[in-house]
């Protein structure tokens, strides 16, 4: 059900599960905010992602074992089922096009697919935030459709520019700021993700839902994106 | 009232104990890499844990003061001159407008802090003035920055740090390991390989992460799920070869990892450079605890 191992001297980390699936972030998403609401005194810092949730706390209150202890208490005294999500569903334009999407002609060619086909597949799903990590919010969102999901590049690029969406493997994300990277890049969006803006750090939260609006290049100029 | 910067030196930057609470999003731990000298600086001059000092790494640095107030100059030994006299380090001095301070070339360690009484007022980004180059946040000094404080402090006393305390950064440095995350399920031999090994610090190494050379563990597993990052966590590369992953590191990974280093003995890794020897030996996490615990009530760490 849940295994609780140590991750560091004030650190610990528990497993939910071997397989990223829509049910097991939802179950650690709820359990992530939970243990945050009961033991915010004790916790520093939480990482949710796909199958595990760090948790960092005060070992200056509480030692190792009382904390597993804690946190196991928790875990079992509580069922996601009892609760209903209180997430919302984040709309983000992208401009798809082969004037930035970089390896879209590419993956057109390879999955045998016209850029109508290939906008629809991507944009009429509702994805799922699975992590987020390699840089700050950054947020792996899945899953992408098997008719076109790829690999990423054999080696990064070294410039993306920021608002590229990208696909790797059953993965796509948006990368918020300009910087190297190995996915596939299929188009952009005009929304600034930047730290430039603090609001944008607490744009995604594991658990949460996001769903690409494709535009025209008229629409992605006048909010605000760049060529 | 503040510090002009006349030379940025080769890599300068404004730190503090660390930027927490918001890991979920993908901001690193960031903050000093040494905390030892970093605490034993703010202790000195009595000053908050938390207080931002200036990391100045290999040296090249020049600084002058614009109005008085206290310092401290605690971690490498750069050289550190006042107005072309050889200063102290680990001991508070009062210095005054005008005064010029040099860091040249690393003599032994490889960071140096300056703390002001007080703390440098840089601006704070998500509650903390810590600069991390890896995220886009903050940056490093350059010529003509100005650091400014709140002097309003008369002249201190020169608290200095008992001499059984100095480091010794120039000792072949034992880290101290926590069997944590996927120990259990690295081989034994291949642990054997691990900890009966001396490991050299390879050029991979900034406040991202410290890559080391040495013997690699044969057939390690192959990436995994991404999972959350502790500060000192080890990772080991499809190659077999650890990686240390220090305060900047991202705050999610996906190579197995087959421990963490314990904090107090990141912060000598610190102060090694390039080259250096470095091996592992195992602790529990109790100990770990006891002794981070007892370093924390001493320095007022919250």
């Amino acid at each position: 059900m849940f295994n609780i191992k140590s991750a560091s001297e004030n650190s610990i980390i528990i497993y939910f599960g071997d397989q990223m699936s829509p049910a097991l972030i939802e179950k650690i998403s709820f359990y992530c905010q939970l243990l945050t609401d009961k033991l915010a005194d004790i916790i520093i810092d939480v990482v949710p992602s796909y199958t595990s949730l760090l948790i960092s706390y005060r070992l200056n209150l509480i030692n190792q074992q009382d904390m597993c202890d804690r946190v196991e208490k928790y875990l079992l005294s509580h069922d996601i089922d009892t609760v209903e999500s209180s997430s919302k569903l984040i709309e983000i334009p992208v401009y798809y096009d082969f004037e930035v999407g970089l390896d879209l002609e590419e993956l057109l060619s390879e999955k045998q697919l016209s850029l109508e086909e290939f906008i629809a597949i991507h944009s009429s799903k509702e994805y799922l935030v699975y992590a987020i990590g390699f840089s700050p919010a950054f947020a792996f969102l899945g899953e992408v459709d098997q008719r076109i999901r790829k690999n990423r590049l054999p080696s990064p690029r070294i410039q993306i520019p920021a608002g590229s969406v990208g696909i790797a493997d059953n993965q796509t994300a948006v990368y918020p700021i300009n910087s190297s990277g190995g996915w596939n890049i299929i188009g952009r969006s005009p929304l600034d993700f930047s730290l430039d803006n603090p609001d944008n750090l607490k744009r995604f939260a594991v658990g949460g839902s996001i769903r690409f609006v494709p535009i025209d290049k008229d629409k992605y100029l006048a909010l605000g994106g760049i060529l | 009232m503040s510090i002009n910067v006349i030379k940025s030196g080769f890599l300068s930057l404004v730190e503090d104990y660390g930027r927490f609470g918001l890991a979920q999003y993908g901001l690193s731990q960031s903050g000093v890499a040494d905390e030892h000298a970093y605490c034993w600086a703010n202790h000195l001059l009595d000053n908050d844990f938390n207080d931002a000092v200036l990391e100045i790494t290999f040296g090249g640095c020049e600084l002058t003061v614009l109005s008085d107030i206290s310092i401290v100059v605690t971690g490498a030994d750069l050289g550190f001159k006042i107005n072309d006299k050889i200063q102290p380090l680990w001991q508070v001095i009062n210095v005054s407008s005008g005064d010029n301070l040099t860091w040249s070339v690393a003599k032994s360690g490889v960071r140096a802090y300056l703390a002001v009484k007080g703390g440098f007022q840089t601006t704070e980004f998500f509650n903390s003035r810590s600069s991390n180059l890896r995220e886009q946040i903050g940056a490093k000094l350059i010529d003509g920055d100005l650091l400014s404080y709140d002097s309003t402090s008369s002249e201190m006393t020169h608290h200095a740090m008992p001499s059984h305390f100095f480091p010794n950064y120039e000792q072949d440095l034992i880290l101290r390991l926590l069997p944590t995350y996927q120990f259990d399920q690295f081989e034994q031999h291949q642990k054997d390989v691990f900890f009966n090994q001396d490991y050299t610090i390879s050029s991979a190494y900034d406040r991202t992460g410290c890559r080391l050379e040495g013997q690699s563990i044969k057939d390690s597993q192959s990436k995994m799920i991404s999972e959350g990052i502790s500060y000192g966590s080890v990772e080991i590369t499809t190659e077999g070869f650890p990686i240390i992953l220090l305060k900047d590191s991202p705050t999610i990974g996906g190579y197995p990892k087959i421990g963490t280093v314990f904090s107090l003995d990141l912060a000598k890794l610190a102060q090694r450079q390039i080259g250096n020897k470095v091996s592992f030996e195992l602790m529990d996490i109790e100990t770990a605890q006891q002794k981070r615990r007892d370093f924390n009530v001493f320095f007022g760490i919250q």
